[in-house]
Parts: structure tokens; sequence; C-alpha cells
């Protein structure tokens, strides 16, 4: 019995191995055919059953005489816009998930869990009802098109991912902790940074994680809000497609998009099986 | 140091209703400086909010906190100079031993030789000396909860160490060492020390005044031998002493005396003064003998019940509806069958409406 639960395990791993990673050698191995490689026969050993080219990655670089896209700068800015977003996302989010975890709002019938909810709710919410008052907010003041309306967007969209997450990690972490802080000698901030932030650190990294996800990827506002003088990745990636699909230069700007959150997710994992993080309080 | 007093002070957690429920009633007190006191009570009976509205974690719906006579009440926690220990341990679980033990002292500025000087005798007297460079998650729970209570003890200005239930999750052994640690940290300091409890041996080892608390009022306050002796109302005597007290109805039948199920039982207690006539007569296991005639003050009754604890018999004797419990010594011959129980008139407590007269 035990010998064939062992067995179901590992061909279950197996499978689900091969499912994730088969996308990904296919994309790898793509990415260095050419137009004649992809559309004969399929072929999937480099060098034996095709000759390896670079000419996919090439095109990514801006290069006229091969009448390539430049996606080197949609590419830091999407870095920039997603850092920056992310960054003033956790910040002020993690400030607002703070209050709403240990001090009582009134205002109304409006209590800590109804503005919780309010903020859970602008991502129930179909972005496609967002995009027009988006438009005409930033045509308004003048940042349609540029990359700091596209942060004060994005800031939009993933503050509610850092309250919902904070809130619900401050909420697991006794209340003592604070009191004793300032039994201590802290004053409420300095309970709030010396004592309460530092133990926080594992909801820190998750919230961070899922703003850097869900702000990378995001190809909507991103296509809407933008037209000549900035663009974001996603947006550029689409725009590779023509009436031939380039699948090498696809495989290989899809390889590309997914490497920072690559990166970003064996970091994290690295820091997290540490252990460092857990086991706090009790 | 400081002398603690508590004038008027009443609480309740929902004041702005419009039948609001206190969670103390109003009550004065004064903690001197220097000794040592335990809140006694079963759950929810206000204990830890005493506590938080002394440390300021919660500010009284009434009345005023005096710290050597200066006005705290509205004074936020860290301008109080105060040392709370919470029921489970509380560690700042990214710092080492060492910078635990030192936060009180980091946060209010005081020197680097100072900081050592006190942490180092603190983490002496706790046993945590071998420890001062691991980081405090490593510690085992007990081991956190020293930490706590040597943050407590760190600042040597505090006016006073307010614990609640600090042992709780300590072992029987180290708890007795904890006490007696305690005891002396008190002795040698000076310090006030406040220890919330509901566990009675705890309360009656460690302090010098018993606080009892029940329902959001104070019952009484007083030495270990008083509330023993004379519980003054019928819930101290129960929730005071194992076995409960025996607590009987009983109706007042001349100036000193009760009877209970027609049986006449003298007591030191004058009644004559009574309105009501039915009062309760509460006496203690412990004082109950049994004596081999029947005469004044001596209650007839079957033994059912005869529990060994080594140290002490217990007995159960039922006499129609009363059930009387009598703690006597290990030797006495007993057998179960008819006995007679003696209840000696001085340690009789009357109680009417529950309280004693």
């Amino acid at each position: 019995m035990e010998k064939l639960y062992t067995f179901l395990k590992y061909t279950f791993i197996t499978l689900w191995t091969v499912f994730i990673v088969a996308p990904f050698l296919w994309a790898v191995s793509t990415s260095f055919k050419d137009f004649q490689s992809v559309n004969s026969k399929v072929t999937y050993i480099p060098w034996l059953d095709f000759e390896p080219t670079l000419e996919g990655w090439r095109v990514l670089v801006k290069s006229p005489a091969r009448g390539g896209v430049d996606i080197v700068e949609p590419y830091f800015n999407s870095i920039f816009v997603t850092c920056t977003a992310s960054l003033v996302s956790i910040v002020l989010g993690t400030l607002a998930a703070y209050a709403l975890s240990r001090f009582t709002f009134k205002a109304g019938f409006i209590r800590n869990n109804d503005i919780t909810f309010f903020f859970i709710s602008q991502r129930i919410m179909p972005p496609i009802v967002l995009s027009i008052p988006f438009f005409i907010f930033l045509s308004t003041i003048g940042l349609l098109d540029s990359l700091l309306g596209l942060v004060v967007v994005y800031i939009v969209l993933l503050m509610p991912i850092a309250v919902w997450i904070m809130v619900d990690f401050f909420n697991r972490v006794p209340k003592e902790l604070d009191e004793t802080a300032l039994i201590d000698g802290c004053n409420p901030y300095q309970a709030f940074y010396k004592v309460v932030l530092p133990n926080s650190i594992p909801g820190l990294i998750v919230a961070g994680m899922f703003c850097i996800i869900f702000g990378w990827i995001d190809f909507f506002f991103a296509f809407i809000l933008t037209f000549t003088e900035v663009q974001l990745l996603p947006v550029k990636v689409v725009a590779l497609n023509s009436s031939i699909t380039p699948w090498w230069s696809l495989s290989a700007s899809a390889l590309i998009s997914v490497a920072p959150l690559i990166i970003v997710a064996f970091v994290v994992e690295r820091y997290l099986s540490k252990g460092n993080l857990s086991g706090a309080l009790k | 140091m400081a002398k603690i007093d508590l004038s008027n002070i009443s609480h309740s957690y929902n004041p702005n209703d419009a039948n609001p429920t206190f969670a103390l009633n109003p009550f004065s007190m004064t903690w001197e400086n220097g000794k040592r006191y335990a809140i006694l009570g079963p759950s929810g009976c206000g204990k830890t909010t005493m506590l938080n509205i002394v440390s300021g974690l919660v500010k009284p719906s009434k009345g005023n906190i005096l710290f050597d006579e200066k006005d705290v009440t509205n004074l936020i926690t860290e301008e109080r100079n105060i040392a709370q220990v919470f029921q489970f341990p509380v560690i700042y679980s990214t710092m080492t031993v060492y910078d635990n033990l030192a936060f009180p002292l980091k946060c209010r500025n005081f020197s680097k030789e100072k900081i050592d000087e006190r942490v180092k005798s603190v983490s002496d007297t706790l046993r945590l000396s071998s420890f001062l460079n691991l980081p405090a998650r490593k510690l085992t729970a007990d081991q956190k909860q020293l930490i706590s209570l040597g943050r407590g003890l760190v600042r040597e200005d505090v006016a006073g160490v307010l614990m609640d239930e600090p042992l709780t999750v300590i072992d029987p052994d180290l708890k007795f060492r904890l006490r007696r640690n305690l005891k002396e940290i008190n002795e040698q300091y000076k310090t006030t020390l406040v220890y919330v409890t509901h566990d009675q041996n705890e309360a009656m080892t460690f302090a010098d005044n018993i606080i009892v608390m029940d329902q959001g009022e104070i019952v009484q306050v007083g030495l270990p031998k008083d509330l023993f002796e004379r519980p003054k109302t019928t819930f101290v005597g129960y929730f005071i002493g194992s076995p409960a007290m025996n607590i009987f109805e009983s109706e007042v039948s001349s100036e000193y005396s009760v009877k209970i199920n027609n049986i006449e039982i003298k007591t030191n207690s004058k009644l004559s003064k009574l309105k009501d006539k039915n009062v309760k007569l509460g006496i203690r296991s412990e004082f109950i003998n049994v004596v081999e005639k029947e005469g004044e003050n001596t209650i007839k009754a079957s033994l059912t019940r005869v529990e060994d604890f080594g140290n002490f018999k217990l007995l159960t004797a039922n006499m129609d509806n009363f059930v009387i419990k009598s703690k006597v010594d290990r030797e006495l011959p007993i057998s179960i069958g008819d006995i007679n129980l003696y209840i000696p008139p001085e340690k009789c407590c009357v109680y009417e409406n529950e309280k004693l007269i």
C-alpha cells in the first residue's frame, strides 16, 4: 500500500513537472529557431534537428535594418512602473492595514471591516468599469501616455492587494506585541516600525510579490492609457505579432518577460525557507 | 518604585450604550510601594482590565490613577514607566535575547554601560546569561516568558511590575522556582509586584496581600489567612480553599445560634439584629472534627466517601440534603457509616445575603 502511494506520488509529481516545464522548454527551443524550422516538420534538438539562430532574440533590440522592435525601453519602463507602484502601495497599504487592524473607525454605519471591504471591492470590480474614469482622469491632469500616470493608476490597482494581505497579517500579530512595546517605552510610531514591522516581514514579502506580479502582468491599463510616448512590456510584446506570427521572437520575449518574476520567486523562496520568518510570537 | 493609588476607578467597554455594562465597578485601592499583590478571580472578572488600566493600555471610564500622588490618568503607557508581563510570552522575535532585554532601556536612552550592567544582572537572576547572543525566537516557550519577565525587571526605576498570569506556560517545577525568584527580586529591589492569577495556591504563596475579584467587583482584600478563615462573601469561601468552604442554608434560632435541619449550631456572631432569618452558615472542612459522642455543636451524618490524599483524608458525609466535607488526619481510623462531626463556634462564618456578618 505504501509503495503504491509512493509510486502514485512520484508519478503525479513527474507529470506535474512536465506540465509546468514543457511550455518553457518549448519556448526556449522555439526562440532559437527561424521561419524555416518553425514552419517545416516538428523538430526538437538544436544542431541535430535544426540549426539554432539568434534571430528571434536580435529583433527584440532595436535594429531598423532588420525591421526589429525595441523592447528594451518598454522593459525598463515596466520595471520602473511596477517597482515604484508596488513600493508606494506597500508603504501606504501597510500603514492603512495597521490602522485598520489596531484602531476602531466609525462613520455612520461604516466600521473597520467595511473599509477593508471597500479596498477589496476595487479588485472585485471588472477593470473595464474603471477604464473610462481613469482615461478621463489622466487626460484631465495631463498624465495620459506618461510613466507617472501609469504609476498613479497602478497604485490604485495594487494598494488594495497590499491592504488586504496586510490587514489579515496584522490581525494575526497579537496586539500584546504592540502593547509590550508601548510598555517598554516606545511611542505608537516606534512600536510600529521597531517592533511590529520587523515581525511582519513575511507578510510584507507576500504582499510585495503579489503587487509585483499583478503590476508586471497588467496589459489592460497599459494598453488603454498609453499610445506612443510610453509603452510597457506586455503591450510591446503583443505588438510583435504580425500577419506572419513570429513564434521565435514571441518566445524570446515571453522568456525575458517571465525572467524577473522567476528571479523574484527564487530569492523569496530561499528567504522564506530559511525559517527565519516563522514562529515569531509564541 | 511607587505607591499606586486607584481612586474611584470604574470601567465599561461600552460606555455610550443606553445600558452600559461595567467590566469594573467603582472601587478605590492603594498598592503600597515594594509590596507584592495578587489579584485572584475567575476568568472574566475584570482582573486584566484592572491591570490594563494601571499600565495605561485602557483608559478608565471614571476615576483617577496616581503614582506617588501624581495623577497619571491621562498619561499614555510609554510615559508611565510601568512594566507588564502578559499571559503568553511576547518577545521581539527579530532580536537577540540581549536586545530583547535591553530594549526598554534603549527606548529610554540609557547609556551602553548601564544597559550592559542591567541586562547582565537580570539575565543572571533569570538564568538566561548563556542565551544572550541567541535569536530570541530560538528559545523554548518558558525561556521566552523569562525574557518577557526580564524586560519588566530590567528597569530599576519602574513604578511597578504587573503580571497577567505570567506562569501559565511554565513547567510546574520551574514555576515554583520562578515564584521564589520573583519574591527575592521584590525583596532585593523593593519593586511593587502585582500578580494576576486564577490559581489560589499561586496567589497564596506569592503575595502579601490578595485581592479577590468577582464579576467586576472587588470582594475582599486581605492576607491569605483572612481569606481562608474569614471569607467576606460566600463566593470567596467557594473560590478559596480546596475543597471549597462548606456552606449550609440555615435559619437564625437565637442570639448566637442558627439551625441547620433542626440541629442547633452555636456561632460567635451576634445574630439578633438580623432582619432576614434565613442565613448561610459557612465552615471550612479543615475545622470540622470527627468526635465520638453526640453533644453540643455536633452533627450526626452518614459518611459516604473517604478519599485518601496522602497527607490527609477527605471525608464526605450526608445529612438529609446537606453534604458536609471534612479534612482529617490521615491516621484517623474511620469507616463508612454514621459519624459525629463537631463544628467549632469560633470558626463559623454566618452570611446574610451572601455577605459575612
